[in-house]
């Protein structure tokens, strides 16, 4: 059994993009994206519905691989690497670069399962491993005190707010060197937002997290770089608050001050 | 004064009350009602008819020596079945074994392995196989798979549980494999989109998750199979054998529960023939605790978490050691290599199948064998094409209507969860669940008696109770399908509940309906069980309803047993019966399609209009 590598990211940027576009059939989705994800810290994109920012994000891990008829040109690096060369290992992409879904998705296992099952799929077997590792995920994700009693429970029986957090304790799990978020709050109340939030801010101190979100609001309380898009391209990018205060493009401008969507 | 006028007053109101109580919305309901409790009524008189007929039986021969005696002989009225239960229980549970295995594996490939353009085909293939009669399945395995038992073990005759139990997987295989490919297709697609995000294999996700999330579903579809297992009786009974004896070997001639009541209930009479239906009664009995077992599994579908690990995490037990990542996924990988073998092993089941009895029946079908005169003596298939349409005909009149009005009540009506849509529904599944067999010994109890006699109407009416259940179900689950915010439409502009159900929703409804009627007249044509007794075995032309008269399955039942000078005919029957059952498949195939592309048109329309609007709003926003 070969041994899964990390990706070697030196210096600021975690992941770029270059000259890339990705193709629906014939619909262009995303066109001539050109953007670098800096490390360790959380970039959020902001646009409106359909303008390509979770193609982007899904393109990132090449969850696009899914959908049928999707050609992207271009290059995405992580680190050295590209990941749209034809031997990019799958399993290895995924490891490092975990996802988090806009509606919770735990597996139908109980709560200690579903954060074992990434550690499992690459080989972890000891059961004090795995313990070790079901505690530290869960503390990460802020929720081990809540869960700790119902570990052999359904993660099915769990609260919306609560499945979110487990979903990113479980891609906490295998140890990713980035984690995508694609709008993780918008299926939930203000409550499990907020506390999404906070350990959003608290993550970004250990890994690169690129977040999609709808709610601006939260752009700018968490995001330390913003990029928005719109139709397809990438408007702008730069440091939230800068953006904010002096967005350049007068698109930017119009939809961060509510002028459009 | 004044208290008379109320008194008048609530005398009237009182007339309104009983007038009000006639509409005909309520005396509507009520039928429906009736309707939908006519299944309970159909259960409870089969088990009390059965076991009326049995009590003489037991007393005579006493329980214990029947369900536990060893010999079984009419000529010294010797009567125990111990030997058949265990020969029906070591045939179920192999042929549930390995039937099973196929199945899932079957539906794996289906659900997540199958090419696109083969998928279609390959399912259509699937459906076929459960299309397939009873008594053709018999006539392949006799003419095709035993002599090649023979071949290989060297012995004389080769009948017994090895060939039963190849037959019998092959059988049980399609309603396994398409329940387990409706639950795989109902398992949310986040869990597999998040198990890959976690940097899982294909394999890994299908194996690891997928399956284990339908587990309940295949539970459900393992368990009807084994009452199809039990229940099967037509095709056993011409590979097992016939003698009672231990089953001690895999290639010795046998006999199950099944087999037995099917191999002498045509010549029995007296204490033989009620021992024969107390066999029934004990066959009812296992079937009800099967049923009990499936609603009980249906019941339980929440979703519990995986109770392996037990133990609770202790502090101590923690080491925070940094593991080695590797790559793992090598027995899933194996597992789907296993799904493409099994997945064309069964292709080639059904094509072998198939070809064999179109070869062998083709070269028989002649206007003089399908159409000629019919007698005893030399007999032709005329009598079973207008036997067979007089009871497709009958049994439709009868069930369509009952079935229908039983959905709508299901699904228009009741309260959903409340306790007597539970029993009902208990009820519908139960019906559904009895092997043709028992239907055809309550048949003869209770219609064919009432008539005098096997004849073609108690053949019909023995029917209706079977395909009852399908038409009940498909036209339920179409009914579900029609959202609801039709029917508020419909009410919105003042119109009643009849009006809105007959104008609105059951016009939607129609393609399951169609479906449950094409899938009605398929288990008339292949059925045999359920009406060699009731409408009778003979090789003549029936004179009406109340006469006796063959169906193409039971034409060639007898044809198969009679001997050799006329299998040249058995044969053309198979070959009628595998050409009428492609047809209605191909039939199936083709309004499904259409239906779909009907609906597609719409969808289409709505999305074509909601991207325009989209495209303007856009175009706003820019400007």
């Amino acid at each position: 059994m070969r041994k899964i590598e990390n990706f070697n990211i030196q210096g600021d940027v975690a992941i770029s993009v270059k000259d890339m576009n990705l193709y629906y059939g014939t619909f262009h989705a995303l066109k001539n994206i050109n953007m670098e994800f800096p490390v360790r810290q959380l970039t959020a994109m902001i646009g409106p519905s359909g303008c390509g920012k979770s193609t982007l994000i899904k393109s990132l891990n090449r969850m696009n691989d899914l959908i049928e008829g999707c050609k992207i040109t271009g290059e995405i690096k992580i680190g050295d690497t590209n990941i749209y060369e034809r031997k990019t290992d799958l399993a290895r992409l995924r490891k490092n670069v975990g996802m988090v879904f806009q509606r919770p998705n735990p597996l139908a296992m109980s709560v200690y399962d579903n954060i074992a099952y990434g550690p499992r799929t690459f080989g972890v077997r000891s059961k004090s491993v795995l313990d070790g590792i079901v505690e530290q995920s869960l503390r990460g994700a802020a929720m081990w005190e809540e869960v700790k009693d119902r570990l052999n429970k359904s993660a099915l029986g769990l609260s919306g707010g609560q499945q979110q957090r487990l979903c990113i304790a479980r891609s906490l799990a295998v140890e990713p060197q980035i984690l995508l978020m694609d709008e993780p709050t918008s299926a939930l109340d203000p409550i499990s937002t907020g506390k999404i939030e906070e350990l959003c801010t608290e993550l970004k101190n250990r890994v690169t997290i690129i977040m999609v979100t709808h709610n601006m609001q939260q752009a700018f309380r968490i995001a330390d770089k913003t990029a928005y898009f719109l139709l397809g391209e990438m408007v702008e990018m730069g440091d939230t608050k800068e953006l904010w205060a002096h967005p350049k493009n007068k698109k930017t401008d119009d939809y961060i001050n509510g002028r459009f969507g | 004064m004044a208290e008379m006028v109320t008194k008048e007053k609530n005398k009237l109101s009182f007339k309104e009350h009983v007038a009000a109580a006639f509409t005909k919305e309520n005396i509507a309901k009520v039928i429906f009602i009736i309707f939908a409790a006519f299944s309970i009524l159909a259960v409870f008189a089969i088990i009390i008819f059965m076991l009326a007929e049995s009590i003489p039986a037991f007393r005579e021969i006493g329980i214990i020596d029947f369900l536990f005696g060893s010999v079984w002989n009419p000529s010294s009225d010797s009567y125990g079945i111990f030997p058949m239960i265990l020969t029906s229980l070591v045939l179920t549970v192999l042929s549930v074994v390995i039937g099973s295995v196929l199945a899932v594996f079957t539906a794996i490939f289906i659900v997540f392995y199958c090419p696109k353009k083969l998928k279609k085909i390959y399912t259509q293939m699937v459906n076929l196989l459960a299309g397939i009669p009873s008594i053709v399945y018999a006539y392949f395995g006799f003419e095709m798979i035993k002599p090649i038992i023979e071949d290989l073990s060297g012995r004389t005759f080769g009948y017994g549980i090895l060939l039963s139990t190849i037959i019998l997987s092959i059988m049980i295989l399609p309603t396994i494999a398409s329940i387990t490919k409706n639950s795989l297709e109902n398992v949310p697609a986040q869990y597999y989109e998040g198990s890959l995000a976690l940097g899982n294999t294909k394999n890994q996700t299908v194996f690891k998750v997928m399956v284990p999330a339908a587990k309940n579903g295949i539970l459900a579809a393992i368990i009807l199979g084994i009452g199809r297992a039990v229940g099967e009786t037509m095709a056993v009974q011409f590979l097992l054998g016939g003698s009672v004896v231990y089953p001690t070997d895999f290639i010795i001639s046998i006999s199950s529960l099944t087999s037995k009541i099917a191999q002498e209930f045509g010549e029995s009479s007296g204490l033989q023939r009620q021992a024969l239906i107390a066999i029934g009664f004990v066959l009812l009995v296992i079937i009800l605790i099967i049923n009990l077992a499936l609603w009980l599994v249906k019941r339980n579908n929440a979703i519990a978490g995986n109770s392996v690990f037990t133990r609770k995490i202790k502090e101590s037990d923690i080491e925070h050691t940094a593991p080695n990542y590797k790559r793992t996924g090598t027995l899933q990988d194996a597992l789907r290599i296993v799904s493409y073998v099994i997945a064309c092993l069964v292709a080639v089941a059904l094509l072998s199948i198939v070809v064999y009895v179109l070869v062998k029946g083709l070269p028989e079908i002649t206007v003089d064998n399908l159409f000629g005169r019919s007698t005893n003596s030399n007999p032709t298939l005329a009598p079973a094409f207008v036997t067979t349409l007089y009871i497709i005909v009958i049994s439709l009149v009868i069930a369509l209507p009952l079935g229908i009005g039983a959905a709508i009540y299901l699904n228009e009506y009741s309260k959903r969860g409340s306790k007597f849509v539970n029993t009902l529904r208990l009820f519908i599944d139960t019906l559904a669940g009895v092997p043709s067999i028992l239907f055809g010994l309550f048949g003869y109890i209770f219609f064919a008696k009432m008539f005098g006699g096997a004849c073609i109407l108690a053949g019909a009416l023995t029917i209706v109770l079977m395909i009852l259940p399908t038409i009940i179900r498909s036209t339920e689950q179409s009914l579900s399908e029609v959202p609801d915010s039709m029917r508020e439409a419909s009410y919105a502009l003042g119109a009643g509940k009849l009006r809105t159900i007959f104008r609105v929703v059951l016009p939607q409804a129609l393609p399951g309906i169609i479906t449950a009627i094409i899938l009605s007249i398929g288990r008339i044509v292949g059925e045999s069980a359920a009406l060699i007794y009731t409408a009778g075995s003979n090789f003549l032309m029936p004179n009406g309803v109340l006469d006796s008269g063959s169906t193409f399955a039971v034409f060639m039942f007898q044809l198969q047993s009679e001997g050799l000078d006329t299998k040249y005919l058995a044969y053309a029957a198979g070959a009628v019966l595998i050409i009428i059952v492609l047809l209605l498949n191909i039939l199936i195939m083709v309004l499904e399609n259409y239906f779909k592309n009907k609906a597609a048109n719409k969808k289409g329309a709505i999305r074509r209009f909601v991207d325009k609007l989209r495209k303007k709003e856009v175009k706003d926003a820019q400007n």
